[in-house]
């Protein structure tokens, strides 16, 4: 059997206007896109070979999808006019037809399936005609060559009409409460109703109540609660003693502190009440705001360049300590230089990186370390652009690092790390929250005031030491 | 942002209609005005049918007006508030601080009854 998926713009219309900036085909239902869904039930109703059809964008569907070998089946994609009937698709899609049994799903709508049940030898002994429907769509069989059709009066699945801010919200929440189990989820849970994707960090204080569904690169900091019934997308931070209850926080979306966040949806500035779909969009940043990708853009080059001159003032301020200190540090045996390889920006190459230990006895040290000389040589690499002043402490690029850079929103190799200039054991899990935190939300001068935090917290630690 | 004095139920009370944006443009002006208000009242209801946004510096300004009716033994009581304002009440928690009614003519006599929400 094959499938053929026709979704017309106008059906997912809503979606554009009300949730700005997501894909409607690829709109997250307990965290996972809506195609997803589709393309797993075809796969459950015995079809190799899927037909994406749309009189809207599908490129980024098909970047999503791609050749569907993920699912073992063949994907592939075609435009429709918006005025095209059934027969017109057909017509047009003759050769992927081909006499063979065509299952067409037709409509922005859910299919209510259950992963445990095969419906292929259930569908195939069907006749043709309309399986299930709903107002805004439905399933049809149909086999090419034959003409006979009939209304299946026993109906395997259900469909639900996702034409509304309102019914989107319903739709999640109920598969949350009482449908997860009939569909494959990502993330893994220790529990039931518990769905927690990757690098997600919870802090100890933090309280989560099932039914939740998290996604991947999650922060929940110090004091918050999350659910029962809450929906977190990716790339999403939720700060300090905030709520979120029977909501749904979409991906990109930063939740400020101390905020209560109930039966509401969140989508990066703006804040939406599922009923009337009444939304009003943020103005205050500490609220809510949308979390960028701080990788890119004209941002990062003035970055870049903020940096390379803070750099070059320190490296003149440290030069001539260097030249004097350090000498005397190495023959005493307690300046000790290494090289460690480590991730770069890109997350994708590498770097060699001078690796310097002082070993803290005696005032020179003492007075080496305050000055922080031995970040010094490392100093030079800002001023080519290989690293940034400061930002995340580099990862090692072993291949047994759990959390690589890749799944780091925003990750830049530094000098200096803001974990260290917020006083934050470097490594640790509270580490790697200010590191993301700062990462995503702050800005070159910043950055300044944060190096210059941490030169100041060197010399307090030699002081203490 | 104008004061009345409504006397009807019989007691003084300061109604003030918040009209637009309130936010950190006009906030200010809100908390410079409210002590002169103080003088002639101790009780308040803002009426809030024409305020269309606020944002943290507004909600700010209303609840520092609160606190300076409160020393003063007095109250403030918003009314009508439209639903995207309302919405920044309930995710500041600023909503359990005051006394929200759907009308006016509801929040005046609130201040004869007693009935609070």
């Amino acid at each position: 059997m094959k499938t053929l998926l026709t979704i017309r713009e106008n059906s997912y219309a809503w979606v554009t206007s009300a949730l700005q900036g997501l894909t409607p085909l690829l709109l997250p239902i307990c965290n996972k896109p809506f195609v997803e869904f589709l393309v797993d039930f075809a796969v459950l109703a015995g079809s190799r070979e899927i037909r994406l059809l749309s009189d809207g964008p599908l490129q980024e569907v098909e970047q999503y999808c791609e050749d569907g070998s993920r699912w073992g089946v063949q994907m592939s994609y075609a435009h429709i006019k918006e005025s095209d009937d059934l027969q017109t698709i057909f017509e047009k899609n003759r050769r992927f037809c081909n006499d063979s049994k065509v299952m067409v799903i037709d409509g922005f709508v859910f299919v209510g399936y259950d992963k445990k049940n095969d419906y292929s030898d259930l569908f195939n002994s069907m006749p043709d005609g309309t399986v299930a429907s709903c107002t805004t769509g439905s399933i049809r069989l149909f086999t090419v060559s034959e003409s006979n059709m009939a209304n299946n009066d026993e109906t395997p699945v259900s469909l639900t009409p996702i034409d509304s801010v309102e019914s989107y919200y319903d739709l999640s929440m109920h598969i949350l409460r009482h449908e997860s189990s009939r569909y494959v989820l990502p993330g893994y849970g220790s529990e039931p109703d518990s769905y927690v994707g990757r690098n997600v960090t919870i802090s100890k204080s933090a309280e989560i109540i099932k039914p939740v569904s998290i996604g991947n690169n999650v922060q929940i900091l110090a004091g918050s609660v999350i659910g029962p019934d809450a929906v977190i997308g990716s790339n999403v931070i939720i700060d300090r003693k905030s709520r979120i209850t029977e909501s749904i926080v979409l991906d990109n979306t930063y939740i400020g502190e101390e905020l209560d966040v109930e039966h509401k949806m969140a989508n990066r500035n703006t804040l939406i009440s599922p009923q009337g779909a009444v939304s009003i969009a943020m103005e205050d940043p500490h609220l809510l705001t949308g979390i960028k990708d701080t990788a890119r853009g004209i941002g990062n080059l003035l970055r870049t360049i903020v940096h390379a001159l803070t750099a070059i003032v320190l490296i003149l301020l440290l030069v001539i300590p260097f030249i004097l200190i350090t000498p005397i540090l190495a023959v005493q045996g307690k300046w000790k230089s290494s090289r460690k390889t480590c991730y770069d920006h890109t997350c994708k190459g590498a770097i060699s990186l001078p690796d310097v230990s002082i070993e803290r006895s005696g005032p020179l040290s003492a007075i080496a370390f305050a000055l922080s000389l031995d970040r010094l040589p490392t100093l030079f690499r800002v001023v080519g652009g290989k690293l940034s002043l400061i930002g995340n402490a580099p990862m090692a690029a072993e291949e047994k690092n759990l959390s690589p850079p890749a799944a780091t929103p925003g990750y830049r190799p530094a000098v200096f790390s803001y974990a260290e200039a917020e006083n934050w054991p470097v490594g640790g899990s509270d580490a790697a929250i200010v590191e993301r935190f700062y990462a995503i939300h702050s800005n070159p001068l910043q950055d300044i005031g944060l190096t210059m935090k941490s030169l100041i917290n060197r010399f307090h630690d030699t002081t203490t030491a | 942002m104008t004061l009345h004095l409504d006397t009807s139920t019989g007691k003084t009370i300061g109604v003030a209609r918040i009209e637009g944006r309130l936010d950190a443009t006009n906030s200010g002006t809100l908390l410079q005005k409210f002590p002169e208000w103080l003088e002639q009242t101790n009780d308040f209801v803002f009426d809030c049918s024409a305020l269309s946004f606020i944002d943290s510096s507004g909600l700010g300004a209303i609840v520092g007006c609160l606190r300076k009716a409160l020393e003063k033994n007095g109250d403030l009581r918003l009314a009508c508030l439209d639903p995207k304002v309302s919405m920044v009440f309930e995710l500041t928690k600023a909503k359990q601080l005051f006394s929200i009614y759907h009308d006016c003519h509801e929040a005046l006599d609130s201040f004869n009854t007693g009935k609070q929400q």
